[in-house]
This record gives C-alpha cells, sequence and structure tokens, in this order.
C-alpha cells in the first residue's frame, strides 16, 4: 500500500529513524563512488620469484573471470601455485622458482572444457631469464551440462510464472534464485554436473548502479508526485483544449510521453489514469480514448531518457550509456513515433471525438479543478530545483565518470534535508519488493549467462545477422519488439543486454552502441503490442476497473499491436539514420 | 423515509444502472445514497516501484463520479448523497447500511465481465445482507431488474 507523503512543519518521527536513512543514503555513495575507483587487478611484476600471465577469452571472445588457473610439475601432483582469473579473463600467478623440468599450467573452470598448457624448455628459459612469461589468450569452449538445462529451464519457469501471473513477480524472482542456489548446493553435495555458481559469483551479477538509481529515484518521485504536478499539467492540457477532444488527447498524450521520461511507466500511469480518467467522464467520451492513447505514449515517451523505463536504467548502467547519450540519439525518433501513434489514435477514435457533451457543470469544473491542484508550491519548487539539479548532476557526471546513482542518491539525500518529510513514510515509499525484484533477476539472468545460455543466443542471432550492422538492427528492434508484446521487457532485456554486448563487438559497425538504443526501443515499444506486454497497461487497466471503465484484452489489441509495429518501424528507420546512412 | 443504496463504480456502464436505482426511489419516495468502494489490493500483483498514493487517487476519483451520480439524480428531483470507501467492498457495503439505516440495496450483476464481482460472490453477498441486514435486494444488469429478493424475517 501506497504511503501519504506530507510535509509537516515539525518533526513528527523518530530521530533515529531519520538517522538510519540518511546514514545509509552516505554509505550507499561512499560505495557506489569507491566502487567507480577501484580498478581491475592487472597481472604485476613479483616481488620474489618468477611471474606467469596470461588472459582466457571464451569463443565469443569474451572475457572468462573466476576460472581456475594452476601449475603442476610432473614430480608433484600438489600445486606450486593457484590463482583465479580477473572480471577482465586475466590471470598472473607467482611461483618460487622455475622447475626443472617442463611443468603445465591447468585452467578449469565449471561450465567449459578444461586445457592444460606445457610449459616447455624456451618458456622456462625466458621465465627463468626475465622473471616473467606470458602465456597469452587462451580460449576455453563451452561444456553442456545438467546444469545448463536446470538454470534454463529455470529462466524459463520464472518468465512464465511472470507472464500468466502465477506467482507475484518478486516472489517468482525469489524462486527462480532459491532453484538456481538449491542446483549449486546439490551440484556441490551430491552430483557436480548440477553447479551453476557459488552465492559469491551469483552476487556478482547484481548491477547495484541499477539498484541504487532506482531507489534513489523512488525517493524522488515520490516527493515530487506527491505536489500534484502532474494532475495539474493535465487538468491545464484540458482547459487549453477548449472542448476539441481531438486535440486534447494529443496534448494529454504529449504530458504522458513528457512525464514518463522523468519518472517510470508504471509511475506516469498511476498518477495519469484517475484524472484523465474524470475528464473523459465528464466529456462525456469513453474515457479509454484518452487512457489507452496515454499508456502507448508512456511506453514510448520514456525511452528518451536513461530514467525514463527500468530498461534504459537497465541498460545504461551495463553499457555505460548516459543521460546525455539517451536524449541525444532517442529523443528525436522518439518524437517521430509519438507523432505517429498519435495520428493513428486520433483515426482510431475517430467517432468518439464527435460525443464530446461540450461542456460540464460548475459543480463538476470545481471538483476536476481541486483534484488537479498544486498540493504544495513550495515543496513543489524545492523538489523540482532538486530534480533539476539531478539531472545536471546526470549531464555533468558523465564528463568524470560519475555514475548516475551518484547525483539521484545526493538528490534524494539533499530533498530529505530540505524539504523533511515524514520519513517513515518516506522508506516505505521506496519500494523493496521492486528492488529485491531486481536482485533476484539478476541472479536468474545471471545463472543463464554463466551456463552458456546467453551466449548460444548471442552465436545464433549473430549467424543469422553475420555482419550486416542494419539486419543486427532490425533483429534488435523487431525481434525484441515481438516478444516485448509478450514477455516482462525488464527480464527480456537484461538477458538480451549480453547478446548485444557480443552483437556489438562483432558486428562491424556495432561499437557506436547502436544496439543497446535498438534493444531500448524494442523492448518499450513492444510492450505496447498487447495488454500484458507492460505493467503500465495492466495497472492503467486495473485503475479503469475499479471505475467501470474496464479495458479489454481486444480492445488493447486493436490500437496497440498496429501502434506498436508502426513505432517499432518508426524507431528502426531514426537508428538507420542517426547510425548507419 | 426509506433510503436506497447503490453501490457503484461511477463509469459509464454504471449509467443505466444507476438510472434505475433513481427511479425506484422516485417510486418509493425515497432518498438515495450512491456508494463507491476503491480497493488498492490489485496493485500488490506488480513488481514496479508503487510510489504513488493510490488510495488518496483513487478516492478523489471515487468523489468526482460520485457527483456524477448525485447530479443525475438531483436532475430527476431526487435528493443523493455520495459515500466514497477504502477497502474490501462487503465490509464497506455492511457498514454504510449500518451507518444510514438503508433499506434497500441496488448491486450490479456482472455484464460482459464488466464486473469487479463475479455470480456466486453477488448470490453471498445477497444472501448476506437479506440475513444479516434485513434489507431488500436489486441485482440489476443493465439498467434492467433481473432478481429482487425482500428481506428475510428474523
Amino acid at each position: 500500500m501506497s504511503p501519504n507523503i506530507r510535509f509537516p512543519r515539525c518533526w513528527s518521527f523518530p530521530p533515529t529513524t531519520k538517522s538510519h536513512l540518511l546514514i545509509s543514503l552516505c554509505i550507499a555513495l561512499v560505495v557506489l563512488l569507491l566502487s567507480r575507483q577501484v580498478q581491475p587487478v592487472q597481472a604485476v611484476a613479483p616481488v620474489d620469484g618468477y611471474l606467469l600471465t596470461g588472459s582466457l577469452l571464451d569463443s565469443q571472445t569474451q572475457p572468462i573471470a573466476a576460472a581456475t588457473i594452476e601449475v603442476v610439475t610432473a614430480v608433484d601432483s600438489t600445486p606450486l601455485a593457484v590463482t583465479e582469473s580477473q572480471d577482465s579473463g586475466e590471470w598472473s600467478l607467482v611461483i618460487p622458482e622455475v622447475p626443472s623440468q617442463n611443468f603445465q599450467v591447468t585452467i578449469s573452470r565449471h561450465h567449459f572444457a578444461a586445457q592444460t598448457l606445457v610449459i616447455d624448455n624456451d618458456a622456462r628459459a625466458q621465465l627463468a631469464n626475465s622473471g616473467i612469461y606470458r602465456v597469452g589468450s587462451l580460449t576455453l569452449h563451452r561444456q553442456i551440462d545438467a546444469s545448463f538445462w536446470v538454470a534454463t529451464a529455470v529462466f524459463l519457469g520464472v518468465l512464465l510464472l511472470i507472464a500468466f501471473e502465477k506467482l507475484h513477480s518478486t516472489t517468482a524472482a525469489l524462486t527462480g534464485l532459491s532453484a538456481v542456489m538449491l542446483a549449486t548446493f546439490l551440484g556441490e553435495a551430491v552430483w557436480e554436473p548440477l553447479y551453476i555458481f557459488s552465492f559469491e559469483r551469483a552476487l556478482h551479477y547484481i548491477n547495484w548502479e541499477v539498484i541504487f538509481l532506482v531507489m534513489a529515484m523512488m525517493i524522488i518521485i515520490a516527493i515530487i508526485e506527491e505536489t500534484g504536478i502532474f494532475q495539474w499539467m493535465a487538468f491545464q492540457a484540458y482547459r487549453l483544449s477548449r472542448g476539441h477532444s481531438w486535440l486534447l488527447v494529443l496534448v494529454l498524450m504529449g504530458v504522458t510521453a513528457v512525464a514518463s521520461a522523468l519518472l517510470d511507466n508504471f509511475t506516469t500511469m498511476l498518477l495519469m489514469t484517475p484524472i484523465s480518467l474524470q475528464i473523459g467522464l465528464a466529456l462525456g467520451i469513453n474515457p479509454l480514448a484518452f487512457i489507452i492513447p496515454e499508456v502507448l505514449a508512456s511506453n514510448i515517451g520514456g525511452i528518451s531518457t536513461l530514467i525514463g523505463t527500468p530498461t534504459n536504467i537497465l541498460i545504461g548502467a551495463y553499457a555505460d550509456i548516459g543521460f546525455t547519450d539517451f536524449l541525444a540519439n532517442q529523443t528525436a525518433g522518439v518524437i517521430v513515433a509519438l507523432v505517429a501513434a498519435g495520428g493513428y489514435v486520433i483515426f482510431h477514435y475517430r467517432a468518439e471525438w464527435r460525443k464530446a457533451s461540450g461542456g460540464i457543470s460548475p459543480r463538476l469544473y470545481a471538483r476536476l479543478q481541486q483534484n488537479a491542484s498544486i498540493e504544495d508550491s513550495a515543496a513543489l519548487l524545492k523538489a523540482g530545483i532538486v530534480f533539476l539539479l539531478v539531472l545536471v548532476g546526470f549531464v555533468v557526471g558523465e564528463q568524470y565518470h560519475i555514475v548516475p546513482a551518484v547525483p539521484a542518491l545526493i538528490g534524494a539525500t539533499a530533498l530529505l534535508i530540505w524539504l523533511k518529510p515524514d520519513i517513515n513514510a518516506m522508506i516505505k515509499a521506496v519500494d523493496w519488493t521492486t528492488l529485491v525484484f531486481f536482485m533476484a533477476l539478476f541472479i536468474v539472468v545471471g545463472a543463464v549467462q554463466e551456463v552458456g545460455l546467453i551466449s548460444m543466443i548471442a552465436d545464433g542471432i549473430s549467424r543469422l545477422v553475420g555482419s550486416n550492422l542494419v539486419l543486427a538492427i532490425f533483429v534488435m528492434v523487431f525481434g525484441v519488439g515481438t516478444l516485448s508484446t509478450a514477455i516482462a521487457n525488464i527480464p527480456l532485456a537484461a538477458s538480451m543486454l549480453p547478446v548485444a554486448e557480443f552483437l556489438t563487438g562483432s558486428v562491424p559497425g556495432g561499437s557506436s552502441k547502436v544496439l543497446y538504443y535498438a534493444l531500448s526501443m524494442g523492448a518499450a515499444m513492444g510492450g505496447n503490442g498487447f495488454l500484458v506486454g507492460a505493467e503500465a497497461n495492466l495497472v492503467t487497466a486495473g485503475i479503469t476497473e475499479q471505475a467501470g471503465s474496464p479495458i479489454s484484452f481486444k480492445e488493447f489489441l486493436k490500437i496497440g499491436l498496429p501502434v506498436t509495429y508502426l513505432t517499432l518501424l518508426v524507431g528502426f528507420v531514426w537508428l538507420l539514420i542517426r547510425f548507419v546512412w | 423515509m426509506t433510503t436506497i443504496l447503490c453501490a457503484t463504480r461511477g463509469g459509464a456502464s454504471s449509467f443505466p444502472n444507476q438510472d434505475r436505482a433513481i427511479a425506484l426511489a422516485q417510486e418509493r419516495h425515497a432518498q438515495l445514497i450512491f456508494l463507491h468502494v476503491a480497493n488498492v489490493t490489485f496493485l500488490n500483483q506488480f513488481a514496479s516501484p508503487k510510489i504513488v498514493d493510490m488510495e488518496a487517487e483513487l478516492e478523489e476519483m471515487g468523489e468526482f463520479m460520485l457527483i456524477m451520480a448525485e447530479e443525475r439524480a438531483e436532475k430527476a428531483g431526487i435528493t443523493a448523497q455520495g459515500v466514497a470507501r477504502q477497502g474490501g467492498f462487503q465490509q464497506a457495503l455492511q457498514e454504510v447500511i449500518g451507518e444510514y439505516g438503508v433499506t434497500a440495496v441496488t448491486l450490479g450483476a456482472p455484464v460482459h465481465g464488466t464486473a469487479l464481482t463475479t455470480t456466486a460472490y453477488l448470490q453471498t453477498l445477497t444472501q448476506t445482507l437479506l440475513q444479516e441486514h434485513a434489507v431488500e435486494v436489486f441485482l440489476l444488469h443493465d439498467g434492467d431488474i433481473i432478481e429482487h429478493h425482500l428481506p428475510t424475517p428474523k
């Protein structure tokens, strides 16, 4: 249940609670800053002994981390030295002395075939003379075992549980996480082929930048939404349209798209649906003629910024794409897509626009005005200033390699200090269920990455597109877009990120990161296809159901599917103009 | 004076049933209460962050739609009052029946899957209202009375 956040003149909460949240935010900030300073450990010259170094790659030339590298001699089975490869795939180990005979470097890792490298006389001589020998890059080949099928089944099971609403999304993701960990436990204790990854390795897949950015934005949005600014904008749209309902829907779509670029789609629709429903009913028009276009605009509008959709937050953190990158590379395409969607909406609901009754009673108008009034203009001003500074922080931070979570956390903290909201309500405003969902999902997707499913998909797409960038963009926009009509776009985007990374490295021209933008467009625009395509669609249907104006699957499909493919086409052409032609 | 309670969700599909309740109030010279119950539990199924205070948003929406219903009644010369509540429908309905001394209740029957309630739910609710509150119950479908139950004598 959502909290009601108020801005009291005096403190009405335990100071310890406030301190805890502020301390937590500060710690989060420091952790994030420090995490950016720590560089991957590279091979370093030994103080005592002889240094062996090398690097490990998979068949897609991606680095392999957490592989065990051992030096063994023919005379003694006890390893002379043992190490693990780093995230960069690099490894280095020090042996106290150069063995008198040839010796071996063995490399082993779960889900890959083990390799043995013989260090011959020449290599030994080089090691003895210079104190260092670089083995070079080795390619390890994937090995499909029982863990592959377990992880794949768990991943698909989670997707199905979410799609068919058999379990709450967070419960589904946690179930998947538990199944993956259980398989690993059984792998360690009973049958090794079941082993997927260690708990430490699983935690490695959680993207903390995403978690902290989402958490900080929740606090900021919770304060901004309470001011009533978005409802006020909707009411102004109603006033300015002067009874022209076709104009009103276009303005409402615009307002929704802008709101969605700054908030997430789900929150945008929670804010826009009730007020739009009231406007529609007051005008004597089917309110769905306003609300469904708003949902479509919300799913499209969010694409233009880093914080507009959870999928963009994922993509930004994964591929190091910043706020201005999204703005510069997506916005024009998004505007054209919105214009195309708006045109289709006007055509689709053409009969509705003639039904407008022309005016509403003074009592209803007054009520509408009251429901759409600015609740706290002082809070709005302060929150607006801080939000603007956070956006500036995103832009400036890119120059100094500061991740977006940092300005967002600073902004959230500043609002807590400046506005002094009820801290208990603020803690409740952070939707921990969502954060847990993200963490569990990262681990489930990490499991299929670990066992090689994602590599297999990437290989398949790579074979399909070859070195054709246009075809790769097409597959990413329309393929992901089509999948996203039915599959929840967050897990879809999370699982497609390594695929986009591989194609970015393998397809000529991909280094512009165009395939990540294609993924962003496909995942978000595809959500417009079916009612079940995005949570924003479903929650809107839930609200309209409460008001006796339910959205049927068929009704949504009739407008959603054509708009999906129309906007995907616009997005595809835009990406070609921006990156290829 | 008798009091009729019309449970409504307020959208266009509710207008025929609201008109029927208004007509019943005219026939009986009764006062009319429109009840809107908002329930945010449907939000629990979503993983997305639920930052917005939806209880307040839905309450405002409900009150707006109740004003629309009151205006429809006033046009027909009936005094009507809107009551907006949060939470479970059945509990809210029973509370309002007790608070306002309601003697008759109109409920919308499921139409084309547009109702929040199922037929089985309505039957159970009807029996509860008849036995525990001794009120008359009308089940309405698109403005027509499809079932009319008189209170069970205690």
